[in-house]
């Protein structure tokens, strides 16, 4: 039996939206989809999580929604990152990086290290 | 920013709620749509593809759901809803919610009451300008046993000249006045005050100005009138100031008018305690400036200089205090027995809450028990209403309702009949005020202060919230915690042992708290008992006491003085209806000043002798009916010209004198005065307030003071006697005849204070009888509620139990086996309770100690007595239900299901 697809650890699923929203405006299901495919299938996002995550971050000022025609002509809810989300991505990237690497550096060291 | 559009959000998604569900509606069609059309793209059926974009998206209503949940309006709606639907649930019920509510807001209603006056007393400063810098000041001889006393006036001006600490001092002095000139003459209290009083004070005249330094000297007649006196007697003339007033015949000048609530001295002090109603200058006369070890009653007011400390006040009172020694004359300064002389200095707020203090405390800590028992009683009433929801709660669970959830739904319907309690109590409050103000003893400072305000409002508030979780959460938590498999199975006929357990607890605590305060009430009670019944030396039955004074500018002379009042009693003595008449510098319970005296052929070692001194004219012992222990009475023939005589109460010949015959022996008032002889002994009366201790006391013939003690005196006893009268029916009834007779005398004199005996003794009891017919009170409807808890549940507990019982009395259980068992089950809830509630008393009553007289805080009368009042009521209670347990019929009770 193949491993479950991994759950998304806590307060990561905005960030990726934001970053997947850094590249062009999409749709909530165009969202799913690229973070599914970006992370090679690791990363299966719920609708019932994705939406409430637009609703949060729509309110918070961070992305923008706008009704528009979809590319095989249907009407689709685009969402766009907004300034302030550009710049919440950026920090909250840096911030990722930084966690990453100490981590890593710490499951790296070599027992005499610990 | 953040903030602002978070709430933003949720105000649009609380306003435009169904613009935003339409939306989200789309979204997710056109979510599903697309990827369906994906999904088509990639080789599915349009069937396939619509059941598997289906299946991703899963239920629509689940994400809506989350999506509502997110914000912070959600929390909001909800407890709402939550709200609307206890509301409901309330109004389904209202025997119920009648019953909670009027037991709680009673319960609030009292403490919030209570709350205003503790409030206004104890909690809030005084109303002065920096008021905790404000201090009295006293003299102390610690080590003879007597660690505070009023201040002398020499002792005052020392102190004064020498001190550091205090940026102003000043003197006060309760001084009584005919006040005529304008209008009837009238007797007033008014007080003899330092310039630099009212500017310490920091409160500025309403009308006109407060008196200069240069005016704080003899002959510079101003005074400063109340805003009371300038209402009631002046009709608020604007244009008083200036006006000229008599004061004992002498005119004053009125300089102001004090505002509305200023209130000065306040009571509560030993001293000096009584509200003013005109200031004078203290204007000290050049006699009183130079009356080392006289007179003993002034109070100092001081106010702490900034940066100095209370503790720095005290190092130097006890420094000043030898100063003040050094500068007395050496044959004065032996009647302080080679004590040291300090000043004492303590917070006024501390002076005048401290009488009050641990009665109001103690009334707190009774009203708290009231509403603590209120909740206990609710909250079994609600255990029993959760036995009827149970099925409802395990519904609401099995559909996925969480134990949080019904928890905080089960709240807010508690928090609902709290808040309904805490606006009913607040009403009852405003009344209930009104009521302890009415009987609140007169120490009470500041009353007319008390009243509901921002602070009273936020008090009820917050005992409302905090009692509905008192109440609600046990029965919340167990309502919620109900298992749905076990309530869905479980019968109609089974019942819960926890709920029975719960409410076992609540009534237990219940019974406990009501022992509290009965045991509480049961010693004030027996306290207040033993004051009626003390034996007060006297018989005051047809006794009317009044008293008359006389104004100095026209009774300048001692043979004035001695004329008007022997004739006076002459008089009232012939008129009809009157047995005995006699006057009396100092009626008995209304004592105040104590005297020291010399012993003929006594060294003094120790504690000069310190005692009650009165002086009488007339029949006096015969009107209050003193009995004669030996030797003979006062006769006419002891006036000026006899050999000065004294009578002396039987403690004093038991203390001075012990087992010696104390007929013949000779004492004197002070090293200039002639020796008087004791004539006789006669009974002990009590000469303070009832239930304070006897002190020895003698009697001094009036006419037989010297012409100096009568006309010149410094406080003007002399001048003030009280006339009593035995009547021979009714004494009030005598009170028009007998001032028909002063006036006859002199028509300008003014007659105060006119009392029947039993009255004066009344008012003496006001502080005993407040706390005990509020603390009776409280323990009376504390036994109440206790009551109608062991009811409840043992009723509840047989209705719910019927089937069992029918299958008991099927077997074969006689009526008197089921009797026996309900009532058993209820002494036994009774006797927990008493038994923590015994041991809960033992450790509270201790801080009632000083409201009793004659009682221990153990008395073990008392708490075997109410204790067994207790059980006896549970068992009354228990009663009904048991008597209904055993009219169940086994054939009904078994076929009802």
């Amino acid at each position: 039996m193949p491993e479950k697809p991994a759950d998304l650890v806590q307060g990561t699923l905005d960030m990726l939206i934001l970053k997947t929203l850094a590249l062009e405006p999409l749709h909530g299901y165009g969202i799913g989809l690229r973070i599914q495919q970006i992370s090679r299938g690791v990363f299966q996002v719920n609708p019932g999580s994705l939406f409430p995550a637009f609703r949060r971050l729509e309110r918070q000022g961070l992305i923008k929604a706008e009704w528009r025609a979809s590319e095989n002509n249907r009407r689709a809810k685009y969402y766009a990152l907004t300034d302030p989300g550009r710049k919440k991505l950026k920090r909250e990237t840096r911030e990722w990086e930084t966690q990453t690497a100490a981590i890593a550096r710490i499951l790296a060291a070599s027992t005499e290290e610990v | 920013m953040r903030l602002l559009a978070t709430l933003g959000g949720g105000f649009r998604a609380l306003f435009r709620k169904q613009e935003a569900e339409r939306d989200l509606w789309d979204e997710l069609r056109s979510y599903l749509e697309v990827s369906v059309a994906e999904k088509m793209q990639s080789g599915m059926s349009e069937e396939q593809a619509r059941r598997a974009a289906r299946l991703e998206l899963g239920s629509a209503e689940a994400i809506k759901e989350e999506i509502r949940a997110a914000g912070w309006e959600n929390t909001l709606e909800t407890c709402w809803q939550d709200a609307r639907y206890a509301l409901r649930t309330l109004r389904k019920s209202p025997g119920f919610t009648l019953v909670a509510v009027l037991t709680l807001a009673l319960g609030i209603g009292a403490n919030t009451s209570l709350f205003s006056i503790v409030n206004t007393v104890l909690l809030q400063p005084l109303p002065f300008k920096d008021p905790s810098r404000l201090m009295m000041l006293f003299e102390g001889l610690p080590q003879i046993g007597s660690p505070k006393f009023p201040f002398s006036t020499p002792d005052f001006t020392v102190f004064q000249r020498g001190q550091k600490s205090f940026a102003a001092v000043g003197a006060i002095q309760d001084k009584e006045f005919d006040l005529s000139g304008q209008g009837v003459p009238d007797r007033i209290t008014g007080a003899r005050v330092s310039a630099s009083i009212f500017p310490m004070l920091g409160i500025a005249p309403a009308l006109g100005r407060f008196f200069r330094p240069e005016e704080d000297l003899p002959g510079r007649n101003v005074a400063v009138l109340s805003y009371g006196l300038w209402q009631r007697r002046y009709g608020a003339r604007q244009n008083m100031v200036g006006e000229t007033i008599e004061l004992d015949r002498e005119p004053y000048t009125v300089i102001g008018v004090m505002p509305q609530h200023f209130v000065f001295p306040l009571p509560g002090p030993p001293a000096n305690a009584f509200p003013a109603a005109l200031w004078v200058p203290m204007a000290f006369t050049p006699a009183e400036l130079q009356g080392w070890g006289q007179r003993y009653d002034l109070s100092i007011f001081a106010r702490l200089r900034p940066g100095v400390t209370l503790q720095q006040a005290r190092s130097e009172g006890q420094a000043l205090g030898a100063a003040i020694a050094a500068q007395y004359p050496q044959d004065i300064l032996k009647d302080f027995s080679g004590a040291r002389l300090t000043l004492p200095v303590f917070p006024w707020h501390q002076e005048v809450v401290g009488p009050v203090r641990p009665l109001l405390l103690v009334l707190m800590a009774a009203v708290g028990l009231v509403l603590l028992i209120a909740c206990a009683n609710v909250a079994t009433l609600l255990v029993s209403r959760a036995a009827a929801r149970r099925r409802e709660i395990a519904v609401r669970r099995a559909l996925g309702a969480t134990r949080a959830r019904l928890l905080r739904q089960l709240l807010t319907e508690s928090l609902l009949l709290a808040l309904a309690s805490g606006g009913l109590g607040l009403l009852l409050a405003f009344w209930g005020k009104d009521m302890l103000l009415a009987l609140a003893p007169a120490d009470l400072p500041l009353p007319q202060n008390i009243g509901i305000g921002p602070g009273v409002l936020l008090f009820a508030l917050a005992i409302s919230c905090l009692t509905a979780i008192l109440f609600g959460l046990a029965p919340a938590w167990h309502t919620a915690g109900t298992g749905v498999q076990q309530s869905l199975q479980e019968g109609i006929r089974t019942t819960g042992r926890t709920r029975h357990r719960l409410q076992g607890t609540f009534v237990a605590v219940e019974f406990g708290l009501a022992l509290v305060l009965l045991i509480g009430a049961g010693l004030l009670i027996r306290s207040f008992g033993k004051l009626l019944g003390t034996d007060l030396g006297f018989e005051p039955d047809h006794v009317l006491t009044m008293s008359i004074p006389l104004p100095k500018a026209a009774y300048s002379s001692a043979s004035h003085i001695r004329n008007l009042y022997k004739q006076l009693v002459q008089r009232v003595s012939n008129l009809p209806g009157v047995r005995n008449a006699g006057m009396a510098d100092d009626l008995p319970l209304l004592a105040v000043v104590f005297h020291t005296l010399e012993i003929e052929g006594r060294q003094q070692v120790g504690k000069p002798p310190a005692v009650a001194e009165t002086w009488i004219l007339g029949n006096y012992f015969q009107t209050m009916r003193i009995p004669l222990r030996r030797g003979r009475l006062f006769t006419p023939q002891d006036n000026q010209n006899s050999q000065p005589v004294v009578v002396i109460s039987q403690r004093m010949a038991r203390q001075y004198w012990p087992g010696q015959d104390p007929v013949g022996k000779r004492l004197r008032q002070e090293d200039n005065q002639p020796w008087m002889t004791v004539v006789g002994v006669v009974g002990d009366v009590n000469d303070g307030p009832v239930g304070q201790e006897r002190r020895p006391h003698i009697y001094i013939p009036f006419l037989q003071l010297s012409d100096t003690l009568t006309a010149d005196n410094v406080v003007g006893e002399a001048r003030s006697m009280n006339l009593a009268v035995r009547a021979a029916g009714d004494p009030a009834a005598l009170a028009s005849a007998v001032v028909t007779q002063v006036h006859s005398l002199d028509p300008d004199l003014a007659v105060a204070d006119i009392r029947t005996m039993p009255e004066v003794i009344n008012s003496s009891l006001a502080g005993p009888r407040f706390n005990t017919s509020l603390l009776s009170l409280f323990a009376g409807f504390a036994l109440f509620l206790a009551a109608i808890g062991i009811y409840g549940v043992l009723a509840y507990a047989v209705s719910q139990q019927r089937h069992e019982i029918g299958i008991r009395m099927a077997l074969g259980a006689r009526p008197r086996h089921v009797l026996r068992f309900v009532l058993a089950w209820g002494t036994r809830l009774a006797c927990l309770g008493a038994g923590f509630g015994m041991v809960a008393a033992i450790a509270l009553t201790r801080l009632m100690k000083s409201l009793l007289y004659g009682v221990s805080a153990t008395d073990p009368i008392t708490f075997a007595g109410v204790t067994l009042l207790l059980l006896l009521v549970a068992l009354l209670a228990s009663y009904i239900p048991a008597r209904r347990a055993t009219k169940v019929d086994p054939m009904i009770a078994l076929r009802c299901e």
